[in-house]
């Protein structure tokens, strides 16, 4: 009975050590599945014309004539939802129509001067024009259409009146048709509700298309284009055809969020065939294409990452995480090859062993202390340069942060040298000097290379450091070494909490984490390459 | 198992009789070939002349050495002479002390740390384990070869032309000189010739041991010491190294360290035996494996332990 | 044969024989050399300790001015931080707990699967497996903590809030969470490391003596390599206390002390979080500036004595195992 008690517990215990492998694994794909899947969507994605616009506006890409017939053609689509929209304004938006009367009244009056009319009639004239306008306006407010009807029969009455024909004031009666045929169907204490709800269409239709074509440009860059993604453009359709409202189910409970049909709540009215034309014609309007936009990695952003890409983050990284390695690679590999070669145990070797232990355990954060109070404010103005955050302190921080890294690697190379190589070159009558530079470097020199590439990936991953050492969310490219520079690393932090901007565009703010992370995972990579190289080599080739 | 143990010593003994025949054969051939290389050398000048001088003094001399690690010993009051032009080869069993007197003679040992010598170790008249003994001018002019072939991870050029390097000589001509010489010299030139530029790692274990020789010879040493060469090859690439050993005795002096005792007999003129790190006994090839006086050496060489 | 003869001499012409005795000049060029050269590359691998000491002296200087006018026991024991009122608090008690809290918590979360996980890699399966295995945890143990602290505020945090109805979904648990995935494949590999360097002789005893795997490992592998899992143990916690950018994204960022002590749900604060956060808006030379100046002595001194912890604990296991 003992036995299978054993026996159970011991099956039991492999399970559980298997689970947490595979728990493991589980964690790495929940992480990075996502976050590549939503990534790979700032490069790979479906483009509309807003974005092509954008892209030749902003970076000169693209062909301008066969773009321009494009806009055409969607210009031609959309001027359909325009007119719509504006015809049913007219019915609602009694303020605009009012001001629309008096201006035609005003409008009229000084066309009346240049007539060469009595002054009588011009009083006449000018009267009965007023008493339209009024007319108008009475009918414009009101919300009886009975009185409506009235006052627009009567003013209806006078379309043929000699005086108004070919005029200005022949306005005043197409106005008047069409304010009649817009409120036909509509039921006229909704209009304040309809004013609301057109509104927030109209919102939409400008995120969706963008600013009117006769109307002036926007100041900031992103009002300037519609939907550049076409998947932002469906959430954006499907804003527009539906309404969410809190509404009170039961008295005492929460509000429950519930989904209106646009096209239901407009029934009746002008703006009902908006919803179906749009509906139909949304990929005339926008023609969604597929695009590989591989220049993500090297354009630069409009300001908040709202258009663009991280061209910048990367170089930045790429300079900041190269300037560390220069100045860390000397230094490891002579300490190590003295470690390896002269180093005897006595008690300097064990203070200078706990000291590198030190270093590889102090804090990143601690680091970017040290970078501030050490190489900002005493060593680089010790040399006569600025004492501001810049490329050069950051990279020389990252620098003593990484040295313990690159000294255990190289370390490890050399001692991983075969004792007969330095045997044979000895033998032969080279000095100690002679046999580390020119036979046990060169042979360990696969192995610290590979040290360097896992340092480069561990340093390129570093936020902390650089905080107050030397990154900045928005700027220019560095111009020397002693101006500050954007990276990948501090970018994704700055995207992902700071910029409320960025949360309209996840696409960027996973696209700039995602290139991070692919960077440092190319790197380890050839890292493994490199050492499985080595293997082989090692163990005979 | 007492019949198996003397079916054994018997079969040994009739090896060693075989040997011993082949030996005197080869000896005397030597002696006719060594009077012949003297004519050949009287007919020369000055070279000749320095030869005879080298030829006639020892080249290797060691007088009570004695040589420690940490407190291990590893070998001591060891006294013999090593004669010029010749082949002396070191036989004893595992741990003996015979790899760490080779390497004593070029000082390779130093990389040990903790050690300490005793005595007198003579190479060309000087005491090299003097404070002011030049290192790297003994060790060019003490070439060795190691147990595992170590050709370094360069081109076959490369590796050979090392030593001349080291020396300063750059001018290409004369590298290639050099190594066309060495490589002769060491039996490889024929193989390799059409591509010396390719990796050392990639020739075979023979040829990289051959090679390994090569890089020795580059340095135009007096001496060379030979740790065990063909312990890590096959019986073929043993008997081509067997047969260029024979070759470059004429023109150098030859200490082989070897567990193989027929190997021993084969190629050296004199032998020595140690065993424990001390040195038994020390005499030409022929009477040790013959007539040994010492009955240690016989025990050995009779395969009665060892 | 005299033709092969004279092909096989490679004897110089005595060009010049080389002394085997230094001369005095030679001697002592090849002295000062040697020495000169040992000293440079000791001095350049004494760039460490340079650094090591730099380091100390002047996170401490910079500290030193908040030191010497607010009190010390202020700092470590009250709970009160509210440096840019008029009368500022420095008291840094709820920061410091801050961070033990989510050290601790992650560890509690770590310890378990990552021991499994070593005894899993060193015992039970083929080299096969562990050569696929050994990436997984490797990249782990490559993505930079930006990615982590993202995935804990984009997609860990909505998702507490909407499945589990956390109030806020950066929070000390969540915090956790991440730091113990971060924390992972440091204690893998040592405890693994150390495990593996049992032997075999250990084991091969124990299932001779008819023991079943779980009872070999539990009775007699873990036990033997006690210490370096111990170091494991303290590396892992090292590497949780000491992260920064994965705590100020998502661990709420609340100057408070949970209560009651087991509601993980709740925002706290630690000190990396602290000094990150206040370092880019406090005015240089001010109080302020000069007491999370103090925080970082307090870290540093914290992971230092971690430090000399975890090599006792690896001296004595790699005295065990007889490994150099």
């Amino acid at each position: 009975m003992r036995l299978i008690i054993r026996r159970i517990t011991d099956k039991a215990f492999t399970c559980l050590t298997g689970t947490s492998i595979v728990l493991l694994t589980l964690v790495l794909v929940i992480i990075l599945g996502p976050m590549v899947w939503r990534g790979a969507k700032a490069v790979i994605f479906k483009d509309t014309i807003e974005f092509r616009k954008m892209q030749l506006d902003l970076y000169n890409r693209g062909s301008s004539e066969d773009l321009n017939t494009e806009i055409a053609e969607a210009k031609n689509v959309r001027a359909v939802v325009y007119e719509i929209i504006n015809k049913f304004k007219h019915g609602i938006d009694t303020e605009e129509l009012i001001d629309k009367s008096k201006q035609i009244y005003r409008q009229f009056g000084k066309e009346l001067r240049y007539k060469g009319i009595t002054s009588e009639e011009y009083q006449k004239i000018r009267s009965l024009a007023r008493d339209l306008r009024d007319r108008l306006q009475a009918a414009f407010e009101s919300n009886d259409k009975k009185i409506i009807k009235e006052n627009i029969d009567y003013v209806l009455q006078y379309r043929r009146n000699e005086y108004f024909v070919d005029t200005t004031a022949a306005e005043f009666f197409t106005l008047a048709e069409d304010f009649y045929k817009t409120i036909e169907n509509i039921d006229l204490n909704k209009r304040q509700e309809y004013a609301a709800s057109l509104q927030q269409i109209e919102e939409v239709i400008f995120q969706l298309l963008g600013p009117k074509p006769d109307e002036p440009l926007p100041a900031l860059t992103m009002e300037r284009y519609g939907a550049t993604r076409w998947d932002l453009a469906v959430k954006l359709l499907d804003k527009l055809l539906w309404s969410q409202q809190w509404i009170q189910k039961e008295a005492g409970q929460p509000l429950v969020k519930i989904r209106f049909s646009r096209a239901e709540e407009f029934a009746g009215t002008k703006l009902e065939s908006l919803f179906g034309y749009i509906n139909n014609n949304f990929d005339k309007m926008l023609k969604p294409e597929f695009r590989f936009y591989w220049q993500y990695f090297i354009d630069d952003s409009t300001p908040g990452h709202y258009f663009g890409g991280v061209g910048p983050e990367i170089l930045g990284t790429l300079l900041l995480t190269l300037l560390a390695m220069l100045f860390v690679f000397p230094l490891g590999v002579i300490s190590a090859a003295y470690l390896v070669e002269c180093a005897s145990d006595n008690i300097a070797v064990r203070i200078i062993r706990m000291c590198i232990n030190t270093l590889a355990g102090v804090p990143s954060i601690v680091f970017g202390l040290f970078g501030l109070a050490f190489f900002i404010l005493f060593f680089i103005p010790l040399f006569g340069g600025p004492s501001k955050p810049c490329v050069l302190a950051a990279s020389l921080t990252l620098a003593v942060l990484t040295l313990p890294v690159m000294i255990r690697a190289s370390e490890e190379a050399i001692r991983s040298v075969p004792q007969a190589y330095k045997e044979a070159s000895l033998g032969l009558g080279a000095s100690r000097f002679s046999t580390l530079v020119k036979v046990t470097l060169p042979a360990a020199l696969p192995g610290i290379l590979t040290g360097l590439i896992l340092s480069l990936s561990r340093v390129a991953g570093e936020t902390a450091p650089i905080l107050f050492t030397g990154a900045v969310a928005l700027g220019p490219l560095p111009k020397s070494l002693f101006d500050p520079t954007r990276t990948l690393s501090y970018g994704s932090y700055d995207i992902a909490v700071g910029d409320r901007l960025a949360m309209l565009v996840p696409h960027q703010q996973y696209g700039m984490v995602v290139t991070l992370v692919l960077l440092i995972l190319c790197l380890n990579a050839l890292a493994i390459i490199l050492r499985a190289k080595v293997f082989r080599k090692l163990k005979g080739g | 198992m007492l019949a198996k143990g003397r079916e054994k010593m018997l079969m040994q003994k009739g090896n060693i009789k075989m040997l011993i025949s082949a030996l005197q054969t080869l000896q005397d051939k030597k002696e006719t070939n060594a009077l012949s290389t003297v004519e050949m050398k009287d007919k020369n000048n000055k070279v000749a002349e320095e030869e005879n001088k080298k030829c006639n003094c020892a080249v290797v001399e060691a007088r009570n050495f004695g040589f420690y690690y940490g407190s291990t010993m590893g070998v001591k009051n060891i006294t013999m002479e090593v004669h010029p032009c010749s082949v002396t080869a070191i036989i004893g069993p595992s741990g003996c002390g015979k790899s760490t007197f080779l390497r004593s003679i070029n000082r390779i040992n130093d990389l040990i740390p903790h050690i300490r010598t005793e005595g007198v170790m003579m190479v060309n008249g000087h005491n090299v384990y003097d404070k002011n003994t030049n290192l790297v001018n003994l060790r060019q002019q003490v070439g060795m070869v190691f147990q595992e072939p170590n050709p370094f991870a360069k081109s076959i050029f490369d590796n050979v032309a090392y030593g001349p390097r080291l020396q300063g000589i750059n001018i290409r001509s004369k590298l290639q000189q050099i190594v066309e010489e060495s490589l002769k010299g060491a039996a490889l030139w024929d193989e390799v010739k059409d591509d010396l530029k390719k990796s050392a790692l990639a020739l075979s274990g023979g040829q990289q041991q051959r090679l390994c020789i090569a890089r020795a010879l580059a340095t135009k040493p007096d001496i060379l010491l030979m740790d065990e060469p063909c312990s890590a090859l096959d019986p073929i690439a043993t008997g081509k190294i067997e047969d260029l050993i024979d070759k470059l005795q004429r023109d150098y002096t030859i200490v082989i360290v070897t567990h193989n005792m027929q190997q021993a007999a084969r190629v050296s003129e004199r032998t020595a035996f140690f065993c424990l790190g001390e040195l038994i006994e020390y005499d030409s090839t022929a009477k040790i494996f013959r007539n040994p006086s010492k009955k240690q050496t016989e025990d050995y060489v009779t395969g009665r332990f060892g | 044969m005299n033709n092969t003869l004279e092909s096989w001499r490679l004897r110089p012409a005595a060009e010049k024989s080389q002394s085997l005795v230094l001369t005095p000049l030679e001697d002592l060029k090849g002295f000062i050399a040697h020495h000169l050269g040992k000293f440079l590359l000791f001095l350049i691998t004494c760039s460490s300790v340079i650094a090591v000491f730099l380091i100390f002296f002047f996170v401490i200087r910079q500290s030193l001015p908040f030191l010497t006018k607010f009190s010390l026991t202020e700092f470590l024991a009250t709970k009160s931080w509210y440096p840019e009122a008029s009368e500022p608090k420095f008291g840094a008690l709820s920061l410091i707990v801050g961070s033990l809290y989510v050290t601790m918590v992650a560890l509690v979360f770590a310890v378990p699967t990552g021991i499994l996980a070593a005894i899993f890699l060193s015992d039970i399966v083929s080299f096969k497996v562990r050569a696929f295995v050994k990436p997984v945890i490797e990249i782990l143990a490559a993505i930079p903590s930006v990615a982590y602290g993202f995935f804990a505020v984009l997609v860990l945090a909505p998702w507490m809030q909407t499945k589990w109805g956390f109030t806020t979904g950066t929070n000390a648990l969540n915090a956790s969470i991440v730091l113990s995935i971060m924390a992972l494949p440091t204690v893998i590999s040592v405890a693994e490391d150390s495990i593996s360097a049992i032997g075999r002789e250990l084991r091969e005893a124990s299932y001779a003596l008819g023991a079943t795997r779980f009872e070999t490992l539990f009775k007699v592998v873990i036990p033997a390599a006690h210490s370096g899992i111990i170091a494991a143990i303290v590396l892992g916690m090292m590497r949780a206390i000491g992260e920064t950018m994965v705590v100020w994204m998502a661990s709420g960022n609340a100057n408070q002390i949970p209560s009651p002590w087991w509601n993980l749900s709740q925002s706290v604060r630690t000190m990396t979080a602290t000094i990150a956060g206040d370092m880019g808006e406090t005015p240089k030379d001010s109080p302020h500036y000069w007491s999370l100046f103090a925080i970082g002595v307090v870290l540093l001194i914290m992971t230092f004595l971690l430090n000399i912890i975890s090599e006792y604990f690896l001296a004595s296991s790699k005295k065990k195992t007889g490994r150099s």
